[in-house]
């Protein structure tokens, strides 16, 4: 496809938004405060698991300040319930924004204080008391499958609530008849997003006007909006949604919250504006939950490294009051990565647990299959003696074969998977990497190398759930601005920059002249949330569509006044002319009076005016299987290759990271200085997950990594050297050519740096399947090794 | 228990009535609308809340209002003067360091303090000196190297 995109798109345009974030004038929900606004703190579970047989809210009721108090109960009698479940789910049960009868997890939220701050508000939750029958917290995923185990949700009649299946005809044959076979227990432990801005709500119903606007920290504003609608029965077309500046989500922030449905309900009840800004130790034990898979996964080879295939039994530990996040079936869809494999099956199990909901965290599913294929790719590598980058070489997709259909039916856009690798080893100095590592273990220094490539499917697409499109409406006013209006809101990826650069780039609109409104369904046309690295492939392309209908119609104008044919023309400088004669043009705000206000000069059929709404349906989708199951259900598959070096101190278990360096390719890219930093930070958000960041639970169900004391995120100090390049492989499938960009580097980190200290604690035969890598754990790994003589 | 409080925030001079309890943070943002300095996780641990008390970056959400009565605390919003932003702002800006912009303020007013102390700092010295304000979005790189190229352009 020929790419015709035109500056300002492709430059390193400075961002608009970060102006007022520099002055302190951004505006979060938190910073919003109507007059009359109460505040409001939730009573949560102290344990796990438990019926609630009674809750005295009496003293509560009588503190200073408070205003209302609410239990499950009383929620549960006057709302619909959540939605929960759906159509994939095996067994969908019935939940409400307070718990009602029983507690599920730590932290659940069981009753709601009002009162007129949030001091007072605190105090009286301490208040309320809970008498609780407990019952057996169920923690581990693999013993909630046994008969007997206690049951999250009785109703339900079972843990398993979610199946998943795929299997290639002949598999286990390949696996019979193969010389190699790697097996191996591997899992991707429970983790958070962690954005810096908690969960904010701000609810005000406004009885005059019997009209409700809320104030979400949310991606996702339009499916909010009728998530409210659903639950306190009230028109949607009443409601408004605004997210306005969000610091931050990461996956976190685009699903809805049982505390989120339940303020609109406490404002229209109490007639004023209604506010909640969740603590951190909130957030840790109520924000969704990522990863946490365990794969009993086996690849077959030939001895010389040949890949043959691949079988996997994947339990997913989904928590509590699970949604369908999808995280399991995009898992699952993806065990093949990177590689010519067509030999693949899959048994997937998502099991209710007595933990916070699992959800949306950045490479969602995808980051678990990416962490455990390479894992085992370098396992095979190391067992069969085969380098890891050679093995991977072998075995990759090759260039030529693009668009590629792997075994599930995933319709890989494009990609250069060998030179990725290639020009990462030369970077690093791959060769003479192997050779320092060989004189430092003469000095006692534990260098080891880890190579990963991670693929990550952007912008996914399915029924009733992300809809497969995006949408921008773009007005040209009669001053000469313009405003987009964009479907999707954002939380840091800049969109008020990259929009205003495609459309400034199709309309000769000047860049500083365009303004980007989002996050606010009252203006803004119906989209989905922000997740899934979307942006770049179906917004963008949403606005290029607009600024394309937009230009259209300028040149239509241009053309009957200057009687030269629309595709004879060019617009520049603020001037409309005629390619072969420059001398004959029209000023853009001529051609927009005209729009206006000389609607007799217009082309005939042309509707006056100068507004127009684009949209972009990713067009390779598949909404429904095939008959062996194959579907394709992500838009694009950007990918990086990595290669890691760390040193690892065998007295204290730390590791440092020497260097990471990585070449990414995420297509055509609209403002490479955009990618770069959300690519740094997804990286440094990767090596949190694979060397500190961990939600711990102990056997009764508490959740004992539950702040930023013990959940470590990384800090400053932390950040490795970095080389980072770009490949650019330009998406078919979109006129801009882009890929996601936003995931891929977080996907990184973990494979690469298990790898890289399994490689250097290769004399000790170390072997690294659990993680995060903390001193203490990889300390334990080296003791473990040790008391094992099998290895030399 | 209500206090009435004085303090001077930005060059000006603000009182108001604060409980013993409440936390600065909560004083600047509620009572003086400064909202401007955020709040992340008010066990100071995230410095998002980082604000210059008598000369010294400080986490808001450690102090209480009622131990600053009397003294002198500057926010994100004093960095601007006569509508100009402040190099290390403006150094931001061009260096990409922000993304969702939630972290920056706090990361900002840490800088600041370094800088107030050390005008040409070492790259150590400036991950040392933000190692307690969390970002989650850019990675710190271009945080670094904004606070490096303001060092330059320093002024109070």
């Amino acid at each position: 496809m020929d790419f015709p995109i035109n500056p300002p798109i492709g430059e390193r345009v400075r961002r608009k938004e970060t102006e007022r974030f520099v002055s302190g004038t951004g505006r979060y929900v938190d910073d919003l405060l109507p007059a009359g606004t109460l505040h409001v703190s939730f009573v949560r579970s102290s344990c796990a698991h438990a019926r609630i047989k009674s809750i005295d809210v009496t003293a509560a009721r009588a503190m200073p300040g408070v205003r209302a108090v609410y239990t499950g109960a009383d929620i549960a009698a006057h709302v619909k319930p959540l939605r929960v479940g759906g159509s994939s789910v095996l067994r969908p049960v019935k939940l409400y924004p307070l718990a009602v009868d029983k507690v599920r997890y730590f932290g659940e939220p069981l009753a709601v204080v009002v009162a007129d701050n949030r001091y007072l508000a605190e105090d009286a939750i301490d208040m309320v008391a809970v008498d609780y029958e407990m019952l057996p917290a169920v923690v581990d995923p693999e013993k909630a499958m046994e008969p007997g185990a206690a049951l999250v949700h009785e109703e339900a009649g079972s843990n398993i609530v979610y199946k998943f299946h795929f299997a290639t005809d002949g598999i286990d044959k390949v696996f019979q008849d193969a010389e190699v076979v790697i097996k191996e227990r591997i899992r991707s432990h429970r983790i958070t997003a962690c954005p810096i801005e908690p969960r904010a709500y701000l609810a005000h119903y406004n009885k005059d006007e019997d009209t409700l606007t809320m104030w979400s920290a949310t991606a996702n504003p339009h499916s909010l909006r009728g998530r409210i609608a659903e639950i306190i029965d009230f028109p949607e077309g009443k409601i408004r949604v605004i997210a306005p500046d969000v610091g931050g989500s990461f996956g976190v922030k685009i699903q809805t919250y049982q505390e989120e449905l339940l303020l609109p309900y406490l404002s229209r009840e109490l007639g004023r504006p209604i506010k909640w800004c969740e603590t951190r130790i909130e957030h840790m034990r109520n924000g969704r939950h990522g990863r946490d898979q365990i794969h009993y996964v086996e690849m077959a080879l030939k001895k010389d490294g040949t890949m043959l295939g691949i079988r996997d039994k994947i339990i997913a530990d989904m928590g509590s009051t699970y949604t369908v996040d999808h995280s399991i079936q995009a898992a699952a869809l993806y065990m093949t990565g990177v590689y010519q494999i067509q030999n693949y099956s899959v048994d997937a199990l998502g099991i209710a647990t007595t933990k916070t909901t699992h959800g949306s965290l950045r490479g969602i599913g995808k980051a678990d299959a990416s962490y455990i294929l390479e894992r085992l790719v370098d396992i095979a590598a190391r067992q069969l003696k085969i380098d890891p980058i050679e093995l991977r070489l072998k075995n990759f997709i090759p260039a030529e074969a693009f668009p590629y259909r792997n075994v599930t039916g995933a319709l890989y856009d494009s990609g250069q998977y060998h030179l990725a690798m290639r020009r990462t080893a030369e970077m690093a100095g791959y060769d003479r990497l192997r050779q320092e590592q060989i004189e430092l273990r003469k000095q006692g220094i534990y260098r080891g190398i880890g190579v990963a490539f991670v693929m990550e499917p952007t912008s996914s697409s399915r029924i009733h759930a992300t809809g497969g499109y995006a949408s921008c409406r773009l007005r040209i006013d009669p001053s000469g601005a313009a405003t987009v209006f964009s479907s999707m809101g954002e939380q840091g990826q800049g969109h008020e920059t990259t929009i205003a650069q495609i459309v400034a780039s199709q309309t000769g609109i000047p860049f500083d002249k365009i303004t980007v409104i989002h996050g606010d369904t009252l203006p803004t046309p119906y989209g989905f949330g922000t997740g899934s690295s979307r942006s770049s492939v179906v917004l963008m392309p949403s606005a290029w569509v607009a600024g394309k209908l937009m230009r259209d119609k300028m040149l239509g104008i241009a053309a009957r006044q200057l009687k030269v044919l629309p595709e004879n023309l060019q617009i520049d400088g603020g001037k409309v002319f005629a390619k072969d004669h420059p001398e004959q043009s029209i000023a853009v705000m001529e051609i927009i009076r005209t729009a206006y206000g000389a609607i007799h000069l217009l082309p005939e059929n042309m509707e006056p005016g100068l507004e127009v709404t684009g949209y972009f349906i990713n067009p390779n989708i598949d909404y429904t299987p095939d008959d062996k199951g194959r579907m394709n259900t992500f838009s694009s598959y950007p990918y990086a290759a990595v290669i890691a070096v760390v040193d690892v101190d065998i007295e204290t278990g730390m590791i440092k990271i020497v260097r990471y360096s990585t070449v990414h390719d995420c297509g055509n890219m609209i403002n490479p200085q955009i990618v770069d930093t959300q690519q740094q930070g997804s990286i440094m958000q990767g090596i949190g997950a694979a060397l500190y960041e961990e939600l711990r639970y102990d056997e009764d169900g508490q959740l004992i990594s539950s702040s930023f004391m013990d959940y470590r995120l990384p800090c400053a100090e932390e950040v490795p050297e970095l080389q980072l390049e770009h490949i650019i492989t330009p998406n078919p499938f979109t006129p801009l050519g882009a890929k996601g960009a936003g995931e891929t580097g977080m996907l990184g980190p973990p494979p690469a740096l298990c790898s890289a200290v399994e490689d250097a604690l290769s004399p000790f035969g170390v072997k690294v399947r659990e993680t995060p890598l903390t001193p203490d754990r990889v300390l334990n790994l080296i003791e473990k090794a040790q008391a094992t003589p099998a290895h030399g | 228990m209500a206090k009435s409080i004085t303090l001077t925030v930005n060059g000006k001079s603000y009182s108001g009535e604060a409980d013993s309890r409440t936390l600065l943070v909560h004083f600047l943002r509620d009572a003086l609308s400064l909202t401007g300095t955020h709040v992340g996780c008010v066990v100071g641990r995230c410095g998002a809340c980082t604000v210059m008390w008598n000369g010294t970056a400080v986490k808001s959400c450690m102090v209480f209002a009622v131990q600053a009565d009397g003294d002198e605390v500057v926010t994100v919003e004093g960095l601007v003067k006569d509508k100009r932003l402040h190099p290390l702002q403006q150094s931001f800006w061009k260096n990409d360091a922000v993304e969702c912009g939630y972290c920056t303020p706090g990361m900002l007013m840490s800088a600041y303090g370094l800088l107030q102390k050390n005008r040409n700092p070492s790259d150590e010295q400036i991950k040392k000196a933000i190692s307690g304000n969390l970002c989650r979005c850019t990675g710190y790189g271009n945080i670094v190297a904004a606070i490096k190229e303001a060092a330059g352009n320093f002024t109070k």
